[in-house]
């Protein structure tokens, strides 16, 4: 299968809710009260208890691995986060292929929240199989 | 303001600075963990880790308590992984942090920290295996 610029990567919608936070807290060892405890968010100042950013990351690198199955490795994934997300809403990832040079491409992802804003955004560089 | 601005200069004082490395080794029970907590069942990661696994074999980035007085609470500004070899269960990796930048920017909501940590990741045979740039924000 070729790959172009401008191909788009197969959608990814998750819905996170309080559990997944806490199942990805206990998972990554990251015990900060702010994605579990809801007094503690609103006390320092957010909304309510919001997604860790490394599990938007983690959806958006399980876009990027569904999409390039065994056809190549992933070299490097780079996110920002620009917007907090909070459980209950559903969360769309996608993505679509920016360059491709020789067997390097390069990749633009990012994630939506229902409103479609781009709270998180980053790029990756896949190695294709020659 | 003057409490603030030592604060800044204490921990600019750590730029270059590495943290305790720790040791841990790949296991499957913990991958699978993970990647049911993303939501992930590709089945390629009960063997290999998946691309953001190296943040819970070892945290990206070290304790710095005197941050603590900037501001109410942590942000996590982006990650930026760099894969060199393949994460396979069973490898035990090595991981130590430095911090590479500190720096106080302005925003709409007022003053930010940012603390920059770079972490390297080595495998059971002396090979780096991933490379993790972090950007962690003290609001």
């Amino acid at each position: 299968m070729t790959v172009g610029v401008g191909d788009a990567l197969p959608e990814l919608v998750k819905h996170p809710t309080t559990q997944q936070l806490v199942r990805y807290a206990g998972a990554q060892g990251d015990f900060y009260e702010i994605h579990y405890d809801q007094a503690y968010a609103i006390s320092v100042g957010l909304p309510g208890v919001i997604l860790h950013g490394l599990l938007k990351a983690g959806f958006l690198g399980q876009l990027v691995t569904d999409w390039l199955g065994d056809r190549g490795t992933l070299k490097r994934f780079e996110v920002s986060y620009r917007g907090i997300d909070q459980p209950g809403r559903p969360y769309a990832c996608r993505g679509r292929v920016t360059k491709v040079d020789g067997d390097q491409v390069e990749l633009e992802v990012w994630g939506e929240d229902s409103a479609g804003n781009r709270t998180t955004v980053g790029t990756a560089t896949v190695e294709m199989k020659g | 303001m003057t409490t603030t601005t030592s604060v800044i200069d204490r921990l600019r004082a750590r730029i270059g600075q590495a943290g305790p490395s720790t040791e841990a080794m790949v296991e499957a029970g913990h991958l699978k963990r993970f990647v049911e907590a993303i939501g992930d069942p590709n089945p390629r990661w009960t063997k290999e880790a998946p691309p953001t696994f190296l943040v819970a074999l070892s945290p990206a980035a070290y304790h710095l308590e005197e941050a603590e007085e900037y501001g109410k609470g942590w942000l996590n500004g982006g990650n930026r992984f760099e894969y060199l070899e393949p994460v396979k269960v069973g490898d035990r990796i090595t991981a130590t942090s430095r911090v590479a930048d500190v720096y106080e920017k302005t925003g709409s909501s007022g003053n930010l920290l940012f603390i920059i940590f770079e972490t390297g990741y080595v495998n059971q045979d002396g090979r780096t295996v991933a490379k993790l740039r972090g950007t962690a924000i003290r609001r």
